[in-house]
């Protein structure tokens, strides 16, 4: 799969756009990523700035250097329905991928971390307040 | 033979571990560590009283909770494990092997290096590959060079040499639930290209080293390995279950006395051992393990908490012992009671997870079910005769109320429970009625109650409510009166909504007392208004749940949220969050949120499901009337089940 599969960056700050709530607790600077899990080669970053969130399309360089704070991988069925929703209902669709297991969300940075950098709201909005070992 | 024992030929069978005899066919597991130890891998008194209880339970072979073999502490992965790195920690090895001895079962030290879940106490943990978490609790990833990789089987051999030298009779290695030998056997997190990683044949290439390792460093011990028979990470990646029947192959061939087959990961996406997996739902993959290695030992125990099921199982070949752990810590005398035919008194392990919940909170595990788990230590907790026998009014017969009167009686008290309504279990009842999980587990509670207290001789009276004017006719007949009788919806706390008297009390419902239309508010989206809600859902009923607070499910234990979240969803029940009723009519419910918008949501019915208001009535009318006068339970703060049971057997110990 190529970058085409992720969606179109301006879609992705629209759908940030229309969820400042979720977004507007966040130091300036926090990163999140969206790759296709089959094929990495690029990565769609939001990224928290003073002006609200932006969206851009970078190389993906690996997870190690991945420079983001999460790092949601999605199948290409999942990947499918997100670009179909990305303009509305993103986070429902998000939520439901990462429950079913059709998205991975990699967090690169621990939770004390990722509170302090004012992802609260994103990690609710995503399931996270919710999810725990063995379930 | 004790007529149990009859009933369950099976299971109390004597069978054969390798040179061991072995009095039955239960294997105590090490399913959970404790947190009761020193920061730095020494073992507490807290611990060996503990183990005293584990090795009192009459299990054929007891293992011992995980240590870690490493010094630097990259395999720990509790607040408060074990470590087995030095012959520093030999003395309380060698006690615990003791004890499990003595009480005539077979001895396993389970050695457990975390990986991926592990440098608890490090910003690191260590892993086959640079596979980041995807539970933010957990560390970051160091890659494991191959001198790591190879250190890291020698301290394994070293730890097992150690093991036996304190007396054990064998160990165990573990890739339960995501460690490190299940992140080098998972394609999930094996992504390496070198002689350890890319194809299945080097992907177990740590495992055959591990197992080669501790075989040759203890060739006369038996080795159990904990194996996957499904991740439940293979949407993600991980490996299928053909995969993992592979590495048990693999393992087999490498001469593995026994293979626990386990399922699941602690971040995989499905649920394996919550109180939504009914019991037996992954005996297939034992079944098939039996099936494919008929020489080789299994043994098998996830979501797998009767003693019934297990004899069946034997029989029919899915196991040859039944792995136990979460149901002895619920309740340890569960075998004892199966051997003399008392099912009907054990208490059932719930699944309520409250166990791993407080683990990952860096808290020593406790029991939903089990007030004493944790506290054995403590003479304060044992039930022992009392020097005074009283006689004990308890008012209300949910779970607090009957935990009290049960310990209570136990040491020797008279006891009469006093309950309002027509049958036993207060709004444990309710809960159990509404419940989308598994509502027979909660029922359980109830019948081990009535079985209990009839073994025990409490006086249950039905239909009987105590107030003031009947406090009075009892006057002097008691010494002790204790409030259990639990917490009702406050109304008063919406009292000035418009239209507020035509709200319907939740509970009343929940009870069945109260049928309700098809379009239904609900008002409070916390335990009781959830699980009114999804159990009208799933029958049907269109539900909106209104909250107060940012987030629903604000009371439910952190083990069970997501799945309330996930019911909300899946039954496609809309949440009005930050909100609250300003107006009820006949037609429907104004709601108002914090931003100052105002909307209407249609409903025939509306429930009051909010806050609730502990009988603190009942403590204030009775004060003058009893020489001691105790609350217990939500009559005091309204909580749930766990405090209630905990209060309960707390004031129960002590009277």
């Amino acid at each position: 799969m190529n970058s085409a599969a992720l969606p179109d960056p301006q879609a992705w700050r629209a759908a940030a756009a229309a969820r400042p709530e979720l977004f507007q607790a966040l130091d300036e600077g926090a990163r999140i990523g969206l790759i296709a899990r089959s094929a990495p080669a690029q990565m769609l970053v939001w990224e928290a700035a003073a002006g609200g969130p932006g969206a851009c399309l970078a190389t993906f360089p690996g997870y190690a250097n991945a420079g983001v704070d999460l790092l949601m991988a999605a199948n290409d069925s999942a990947l499918g329905d997100i670009v179909a929703v990305a303009r509305n209902g993103l986070f429902d669709v998000l939520r439901a991928g990462i429950r079913s297991g059709e998205v991975v969300c990699y967090m690169l940075r621990r939770r004390c971390d990722l509170e302090a950098l004012g992802y609260e709201e994103l990690l609710e909005a995503l399931g996270f307040a919710f999810m725990g070992a063995c379930r | 033979m004790r007529s149990g024992e009859q009933k369950l030929p099976h299971l109390f069978q004597p069978g054969q571990f390798g040179r061991f005899k072995i009095k039955n066919r239960i294997k105590y597991g090490a399913c959970c560590v404790s947190n009761y130890n020193t920061r730095d891998g020494f073992i507490t008194e807290r611990e060996l009283a503990r183990v005293k209880v584990i090795a009192d339970t009459g299990c054929g072979i007891i293992t011992n909770q995980g240590a870690y073999p490493d010094p630097l502490g990259e395999g720990k992965a509790y607040f408060r494990q074990v470590a087995i790195y030095d012959d520093k920690f030999l003395p309380q090895f060698e006690k615990i092997a003791a004890m499990i001895k003595d009480q005539g079962a077979m001895a396993i030290q389970q050695i457990l290096h975390a990986g991926r879940y592990g440098g608890i106490d490090l910003g690191y943990c260590v892993q086959p590959s640079d596979v980041p978490q995807t539970l933010p609790h957990f560390r970051p990833p160091k890659i494991m060079t191959t001198e790591e990789i190879r250190d890291c089987v020698r301290q394994h051999a070293d730890a097992a040499k150690r093991c036996i030298r304190a007396g054990f009779d064998g160990t165990e290695i573990t890739s339960f639930m995501g460690y490190l030998l299940a992140n080098f056997n998972s394609r999930f997190t094996n992504q390496r290209t070198d002689e350890y990683g890319g194809s299945i044949q080097n992907r177990g290439r740590f495992m055959r080293e591990l197992i080669d390792g501790i075989k040759q460093a203890t060739p006369d011990n038996p080795l159990i390995v904990r194996l996957n028979g499904a991740e439940l990470m293979d949407k993600w990646g991980g490996n299928t279950e053909d995969e993992c029947f592979e590495l048990m192959q693999q393992a087999v061939d490498c001469g593995v006395d026994m293979i626990s087959v386990t399922v699941g990961w602690q971040e995989a996406p499905e649920s394996s051992i919550g109180r939504d997996i009914p019991p037996g739902y992954w005996n297939y993959l034992s079944e098939r393990a039996k099936k494919t290695f008929p020489n080789t030992l299994i043994t098998f125990g996830n979501r797998l908490p009767d003693p019934r099921m297990a004899n069946d199982c034997i029989r029919d070949g899915v196991f040859d012992f039944w792995e136990v752990c979460r149901p002895l810590l619920a309740d340890p005398e569960l075998i004892h009671k199966a051997a003399e035919d008392r099912l009907d008194e054990v208490r059932r392990c719930v699944g309520s997870l409250n166990c791993l919940s407080r683990l990952f909170r860096d808290l020593p595990y406790t029991c939903t079910m089990n007030p004493a788990l944790g506290h054995e230590v403590e003479p304060e907790y044992h039930v022992t005769p009392t020097t005074v026998k009283k006689k004990i009014m308890v008012i209300g017969s949910g779970p607090a109320g009957m935990e009290c009167a049960i310990t209570a009686a136990k040491r020797g008290h008279e006891v009469t429970v006093f309950e309002k309504t027509g049958r036993i279990g207060g709004n444990l009842y309710a809960y159990a009625a509404n419940d989308l999980a598994r509502p027979d587990d909660l029922h359980s509670i109830i019948r081990h109650y009535e079985a209990v207290a009839k073994r025990v001789g409490v006086e249950i009276r039905l239909n009987t409510e105590v107030h003031a004017k009947f406090m009075r006719s009892v006057l002097h007949q008691y010494d002790v009166c204790v409030v259990a009788a639990g917490a009702t919806i406050d109304h008063d706390s919406h009292c000035t909504v418009e239209g507020h008297e035509l709200m319907i009390d939740a509970l009343d419902v929940a009870h069945g007392r109260v049928k309700t239309g098809s379009r239904v508010v609900i008002v409070g989206g916390g335990k009781i208004g959830l699980t009114v809600g999804e159990s009208l859902r799933k029958n049907g009923a269109e539900v909106t749940v209104v909250e107060r607070e940012k987030r629903i499910a604000g009371d439910i234990k952190p083990s069970f949220k997501w799945r309330h979240a996930s019911w909300v969803d899946e039954l496609g029940i809309r949440c009005l969050t930050s909100s609250r009723p300003t107006r009820i009519t006949t037609d429907g419910v104004t709601v108002l949120n914090d931003k100052g918008e105002e909307s209407f949501v249609p409903a025939d019915t509306v429930l009051l499901a909010a806050s609730r208001k502990p009988a603190h009535d009942l403590l204030h009318e009775f004060e003058w009337m009893v020489d001691e006068l105790h609350g217990i339970g939500d009559a005091v703060v309204p909580r749930g089940l766990e405090q209630a049971i905990q209060e309960g057997f707390r004031l129960g110990v002590r009277i």
